[in-house]
């Protein structure tokens, strides 16, 4: 043991290290050696990768998003390459993703303008659509996910014009019934046809279906009633259209289980 | 035993009156409701005379004047007429109502005008023995026919009578029983045609 102590302590140390640092720098100047000869490979390999990518874009297959294929186009440029063909083709594919950048933008701009014009539509609300009609209308334009202030400001408006008309269903019964017939007569008066029919199948939702019973009262004494010939809801409302006049007010109606008119009474006005 | 019988009596009066009451509730209308069956009447006319503008007027879409056809048909007793006279013409050509309207939806003019006014009865409603009341209404027609190029090729003023017939009917709807008056519209004839 103690020879064994004696033959460590007996090393020159800073030989052995001088050593060892010679036989380092010998092998890492041959793994340079190695790494030179495959980047060369390499080299080649990405260019030929780059050209493939390149070609993708140049000719508008790729199927990636725009922003990935400048991202592959910048990528391949800062890698400096000086291969001339693939500098040309680089050139290409910026001229290429400009124009593509330029045509997404227009079409966006046009969906933009689009969007706008139905929002500015359905806070008029000209073909007086109902609350549900809007909602579905406005998401369909909110899924587009334009990004725009000006359209988010207006759809923050469509949004507070259909809480407003969900809060008018507070509105009794009888003024929106007369409301209705009002409505659909004005319009038809007024050559309105896609007024007269939206007004018709919004009032149609109101009862529990277009056979509903509506009876018109032409006089009233005492007990005794008198009523015009018997008609329904639908013929009603074909009737204001034609004479494009609401002659009758609401005197009273029966709801079935849903809530729903079965039966209205009008009077004469 | 007497007051048995005159009880019996009593109920056989009263059975009685209540009869006549009845019978008397439908003979002799107020005023008041004989006004507004009166007023119905006369706003059957002035719906046809709509219709009529309707069905004359050459924008309107096919399907749309069908419809009107059919509700301007069911204004009217079955086989009545109306009748349809010119200036160049000195007879007087009756048609069947729905005729009447296919022909009206079919004039050869680019353009009719054809406006109803001066409604009023000429004959009021009276009741009959099975208790129809019937009337006659009187109209005077403006009719004015234009040609695309030339404006304004045709017009007349018509004065025609209409008989009116109106009805009480029952009919049984949600367990209630509603009592209407049924109006029907009759022959239509040419009283008078002048430029």
């Amino acid at each position: 043991m103690t020879v064994i102590v004696q033959k460590i302590k007996s090393i020159q140390w800073q030989h052995l290290v001088f050593i060892l640092l010679i036989a380092a720098m010998a092998i890492g100047s041959d793994g340079c050696k190695t790494t030179g000869k495959m980047s060369k490979k390499e080299r080649k390999a990405q260019i030929e990768l780059a050209k493939k990518q390149l070609t993708e874009i140049i000719n508008g297959t790729s199927t990636r998003p725009l922003e990935a294929q400048e991202r592959t186009v910048n990528e391949i440029a800062n890698k400096h390459f000086k291969d001339p063909e693939l500098d040309k083709m680089i050139e290409d594919a910026r001229q290429v993703l400009k124009k593509a950048f330029a045509e997404k933008e227009k079409q966006k701009q046009e969906q933009v303008d689009a969007a706008r014009a139905e929002l500015l539509d359905m806070l008029l609300n000209k073909d007086d659509k109902s609350a549900d009609e809007l909602e579905a209308e406005l998401a369909k334009i909110k899924a587009m996910n334009l990004g725009n202030k000006d359209i988010n400001d207006l759809i923050a408006k469509v949004e507070q014009k259909i809480a407003g008309m969900r809060n008018k269903k507070n509105v009794p019964l009888k003024n929106q019934l007369e409301n209705s017939f009002q409505g659909i007569a004005d319009a038809s008066k007024s050559g309105n046809a896609n007024q007269v029919l939206s007004l018709t199948r919004n009032t149609l939702q109101l009862f529990s279906s277009e056979d509903a019973t509506v009876l018109i009262i032409i006089s009233r004494e005492g007990s005794i009633v008198d009523y015009d010939k018997p008609t329904t809801i639908k013929r009603y409302l074909e009737f204001v259209r034609d004479q494009k006049a609401s002659r009758n007010a609401v005197d009273s109606y029966q709801l079935d289980g849903g809530g729903k008119i079965k039966e209205l009474d009008l009077i004469k006005k | 035993m007497k007051i048995r019988s005159s009880v019996i009596g009593l109920i056989c009066l009263l059975i009685l009156t209540s009869g006549l009451l009845a019978q008397n509730k439908d003979e002799n209308i107020s005023p008041q409701r004989k006004q507004a069956i009166d007023s119905l009447a006369l706003e059957k006319v002035r719906d046809l005379s709509k219709y009529i503008s309707i069905i004359g007027n050459k924008s309107t879409p096919w399907s749309e004047s069908q419809r009107v056809i059919e509700r301007a048909v069911e204004l009217f007793m079955e086989n009545s007429e109306i009748g349809v006279s010119s200036l160049s013409k000195p007879d007087v050509a009756y048609f069947k109502v729905r005729e009447y309207f296919d022909r009206l939806m079919k004039l050869n003019y680019d353009r009719v005008n054809i406006d109803w006014y001066k409604i009023q009865y000429v004959s009021d409603l009276e009741r009959q023995p099975d208790g129809t009341y019937v009337g006659v209404i009187t109209i005077y027609q403006r009719f004015q026919g234009f040609d695309k190029e030339k404006g304004l090729i045709y017009e007349d003023t018509t004065k025609k009578d209409i008989t009116v017939y109106v009805k009480r009917k029952e009919t049984q709807i949600g367990g209630r029983l509603i009592g209407f008056w049924d109006v029907l519209l009759g022959d239509i004839r040419v009283k008078e045609t002048s430029k």
